[in-house]
């Protein structure tokens, strides 16, 4: 069973169908991408999917149906998210910005650390960030840090829900290319190591690399999808991206 | 589309309302009547409006100003002389020091407080009197005030708002909240706080309408005058480029460069347009009272912002015939409290609901609207001030708290007083730092749900005897409560919108349940003292001496450890909230709600989990000034004093405990008073004004308060604590390219 499907998925802004139909799936162990040029959708698909903006058609999260859920009821259930921009909280530390995402609250132990506040867990988010290369970093701020480590800190700390499936929105833009080839790895090593994910890129060469399994949007259409090597064939998607995945091709 | 259908159904039953309303006659003439008030509230409207779209500010001050444009008129038709604001006197410093030295008997200039521009028979310039002087005729006296309006827009704009202009909504709801105070406290200091007698300036000869309805000359003219201004407003926005490059700017201020307008210039236009407006109905519609005050027509800002909004800061006709409606409704409503069958309070007609039909209008507007009400696209570049995670808590509040102990016991009355003041506004300024500081939520209420808890205590807890430590407990859950509801809206409205809500939450519950002589009376409601196991520590039980002060004089200093034991207690509750999982979920809602969101925040339940506990501390807060003047009174809580609570508590530092702590100390009546008024010999009604400059100065120069300016002066003085990153080596993981 998929770990995260949609079916008939459709956004529309004011008559205009952003995302228009869309079926996708992403099984455990596979790394998903979703590629398209800019204007696409493929930012909206994942807002639709994570509850940030209203959608038409099913979205199932390990066989239950999630659409009607809020934004935050669907990240405590397991579908995990990074931002294009990071969106760090940038009045937290690093590690407080992880202990956001990992910690749940209860009246009671809100009461509890009125008297005394108690941290727990911070064993597993420093290694979360250790993992990432981000170790010593904790008790920074966000903004004391590379535009390449805040953007590793978003996804340490969508990691830090223990999410049960991941989506990545283009998480190495603004990234150069020997940082994106790093970025590419971990997030490989992060698939394999159980947790599936669905993966937004500009970087064709990053994207066609590390996916298991492509779709491509054109105008909120799905026009192709299939593994790396069949889209890398197919007419549709190089017409739609003018020749870019001609050049692509040649740096991978 | 269900919210078409529901806004036609609100339309049809106005409409319906609007027919019973005008079948009865006298109705008519009584709705009528309402007309003049009802075009000053459209004035305030459409100059709310102008502020917006020219410079994405939600003035708050523009009431005060068509109130400061009234005083000035009529000072000029009085006695033709010009009042001008307090301007600090560098001489007055040389003076001083001589007389320290003992020299008397010279004095150098003093700058003056008026300006006599009428020729005064025989009269002549002196310090601080009001004397006789020619009236000025009414064109003159006309065009200088308007002169006078004008010059002021352009003031604001370049001294606060410009250099606003990149700050957040919070920063600019501050500045105008303090614009607000200033103009207020200038009137007050010149005139007093009573009203003053105007003469009329439009003819007011009764004129006869069909069915027998008579409404005096000038309300007709205003109304004229006023949809003539709405005409011309609506023409020039439409028609001209520079409607359009504004239009296009409260948008998206890139849009009014491609017109080829710079923002700046656009802003300062609307700003002069829109002190003009204000100052000119305040000056034509001030007759139809005959009296001018320093409260009514500010106040009026309330149903003027519901207008504003019910128009959504952008069409100019709604705008006007909403505030034409607010008017007309609220003389409505005058008429109906002498009906038998209208609600009663200890047998006259229960006050304030007139207030409250803007309130629910603005509830309703915001909360249906919510998410489609226009956000501007300018970029903030400035933050939010920083929310540091308090270090070394327990020395500092300890090693303070010693300090405070002590001191409540050695000090003269008048010091232990403004100790006691400090401590109860500290509390305030907490609640403050809980909501606005870690959630980023403004309120403009906190007072009035002070005094909600006060009031309960007076009357529920006393009446019924309900002892000591479960009275106010109970008066701050009731607190709890209102600010709950009253935080609803949050969940839907944002930033300044919220700070809307709060400020008409403020004024209804002021005037709806503080006003309401069931429940405060004419002289406030008392407050019996606190005692627990017969011993009692009110301010005004007598105390013996055990080693200093003196036999009997109060206030009782256990009153003030009392109260400094609740201070640490809270401080202790707010610091732990911050180092909490709660704080943390609080400041990642402030910082970012979508990222909030995704990582698995509740920011609905964050929001109203702040409310309610600032609401809880507030509520405290109104319990322990209860206690400290034996009674509660309306004068103390309610829409005023809530905005300089927050001026106060923005002032020392919105975002960390410290600066509530600060912000206790400035609060009025507080030490800063009395180092003001006891060592430096100002006089105390310029509190106000300074805590006004004060708070506008913060906003602009530094956001992070007294306390964040200290913090940074510290570290600063420490060094540069941030290590250098410790770039390890990457750790290749097995990949499967």
């Amino acid at each position: 069973m998929a770990v995260l499907s949609t079916k008939g998925l459709t956004v529309t802004f004011g008559g205009n169908r952003a995302v228009n139909a869309l079926d996708l799936k992403v099984e455990p162990g596979q790394l998903v991408g979703l590629i398209g040029p800019n204007g696409a959708g493929k930012t909206t698909t994942i807002d639709a999917i994570t509850g940030f903006v209203p959608s038409q058609g099913r979205i199932e999260f390990k066989g239950e149906e999630i659409g009607s859920l809020s934004s935050t009821a669907r990240a405590r259930k397991g579908v995990g998210r990074t931002w294009q921009s990071s969106e760090l909280f940038d009045d937290l530390t690093v590690l407080e910005n992880l202990q956001v995402a990992s910690e749940s609250v209860s009246v009671g132990g809100f009461l509890r650390d009125l008297v005394r506040p108690r941290n727990d867990d911070i064993d597993a988010l420093i290694s979360i960030l250790d993992s990432l290369d981000l170790g010593g970093t904790q008790g920074q701020l966000p903004t004391e840090l590379s535009h390449g480590q805040r953007k590793l800190v978003g996804v340490a700390r969508a990691l830090a829900a223990k999410p049960a499936v991941l989506c990545m929105d283009e998480p190495a833009a603004g990234l150069d290319t020997e940082e994106s080839q790093e970025l590419g790895k971990r997030i490989r090593a992060l698939v394999d190591g159980g947790l599936p994910t669905l993966l937004i890129d500009h970087d064709m060469g990053l994207v066609l690399t590390i996916c298991d399994y492509l779709y491509v949007l054109d105008f909120g259409q799905l026009i192709a999808e299939g593994t790396p090597a069949e889209i890398r064939a197919d007419e549709k998607v190089i017409t739609a991206y003018l020749g870019q995945s001609a050049s692509t091709e040649a740096g991978a | 589309m269900p919210r078409k259908i529901a806004v036609l159904g609100a339309a049809l039953l106005g409409i319906v309302l609007l027919g019973v309303i005008l079948i009865s006659a006298d109705q008519t003439q009584a709705v009528v009547l309402g007309i003049g008030g009802g075009a000053l509230i459209a004035a305030i409207a459409l100059s709310v409006t102008l502020n917006y779209q020219g410079s994405g500010v939600v003035n708050f001050s523009a009431g005060a100003m068509a109130m400061y444009g009234g005083y000035i008129y009529y000072g000029l038709r009085t006695n033709g002389q010009l009042f001008l604001p307090p301007i600090p006197n560098p001489l007055s410093l040389i003076e001083g020091l001589a007389h320290l030295f003992g020299a008397s008997g010279f004095s150098l200039p003093k700058i003056p407080v008026f300006i006599q521009l009428a020729s005064s028979s025989g009269g002549h310039e002196a310090y601080g009197t009001i004397i006789k002087g020619a009236a000025m005729p009414i064109w003159e006296a006309l065009i200088i005030a308007l002169a006078e309006c004008a010059l002021m827009g352009l003031l604001f704009h370049l001294l606060i708002f410009r250099p606003l202009r990149k700050a957040p909504v919070l920063a600019r709801v501050v500045a105008s909240v303090g614009l607000f105070i200033i103009l207020q406290a200038i009137v007050v200091l010149r005139y007093t706080s009573s009203a003053q007698a105007v003469g009329p300036i439009l003819p007011q000869h009764p004129v006869a309408l069909p069915r027998g309805i008579r409404l005096p000359s000038d309300q007709i003219l205003l109304v004229g005058i006023v949809i003539v201004v709405t005409a011309v407003l609506w023409a020039v926005f439409k028609y001209t480029r520079f409607g359009l490059a504004t239009r296009a700017a409260s948008e998206n201020e890139k849009g009014a460069l491609v017109l080829g307008y710079s923002p700046d210039f656009l802003a300062g236009v609307n700003w002069v347009a829109s002190t003009v407006l204000a100052g000119l109905f305040g000056i034509l519609v001030a007759p139809i009272n005959q009296s001018i005050d320093p409260y009514t027509i500010t106040l009026l800002i309330v149903p003027a912002l519901a207008a504003a909004l019910l128009a959504r800061f952008r069409s100019f006709w709604i705008t006007m015939f909403a505030g034409l409606g607010l008017g007309m409704m609220s003389a409505w409503i005058q008429l109906i409290s002498n009906k038998s069958w209208f609600p009663k309070a200890q047998g006259s007609a229960l006050p304030g609901l007139t207030d409250t039909i803007p309130f629910i209008l603005i509830i309703l507007v915001l909360v249906f609207r919510g998410k489609s009400l226009p956000t501007r696209g300018a970029i903030e570049t400035i933050k939010l001030p920083f929310a540091p995670r308090t270090k070394r808590v327990l020395p500092a509040s300890l090693g303070l708290a010693a300090a405070t102990f002590v001191l409540l016991f050695i000090v003269t009355p008048g010091w232990r007083l403004a100790i006691v003041n400090s401590l109860v506004g500290a509390v305030i300024c907490l609640s403050l730092v809980v909501l606005t500081g870690y959630v980023g939520q403004i309120s403009l209420m906190q007072m009035a749900l002070a005094g909600i808890s006060g009031f309960t205590l007076s009357k529920i807890a006393d009446a019924y005897h309900i002892p000591f430590p479960i009275g106010p407990l109970l008066g701050a859950c009731v607190a709890v409560g209102v600010g709950l509801l009253a935080g609803f809206p949050a969940l839907r409205v944002r930033g300044v919108n919220l700070a809307v809500v709060t400020f008409a939450a403020a004024v209804t519950i002021q005037d709806l349940i503080f006003g309401n002589p069931a429940w405060s009376g004419f002289k406030g409601a008392s407050v019996a003292p606190p005692q627990i196991f017969g011993l009692n520590f009110g301010p005004n039980e007598p105390w013996t001496k055990f080693f200093s002060g003196g036999q009997g004089l109060l206030p009782n200093p256990w009153f003030g450890v009392f109260c400094l034991i609740v201070v640490l207690l809270l401080i202790w509750g707010v610091v732990n909230i911050r180092r909490s999982r709660v704080g943390r979920q609080m400041l990642a809602v402030r910082s970012n709600e979508r990222a909030a969101a995704a990582a698995g925040v509740s920011v609905s339940k964050t929001k109203i989990l702040a409310f309610g506990v600032a609401a809880f501390i507030a509520g405290i807060g109104g319990a322990l000034s209860g206690y400290r003047f034996g009674s509660v009174s309306s004068q103390y809580f309610g829409a005023v004093p809530s905005m300089l609570f927050l001026a106060f508590a923005y002032l020392g530092g919105i975002s960390s405990v410290s600066g509530a702590v600060v912000g206790g100390l400035i609060v009025s009546g507080g030490i800063s008073s009395i180092v003001l008024t006891s060592w430096l010999h100002v006089s105390d009604q310029y509190t106000l004004l300074l805590a006004g400059i004060g708070l506008i100065t913060m906003a602009i120069f530094n956001p992070q308060g007294v306390a964040g300016a200290f913090r940074t002066a510290y570290e600063s003085f420490r060094g540069n604590r941030t290590e250098s990153l410790a770039h390890l080596p990457l750790e290749m993981s097995e990949s499967k390219s």
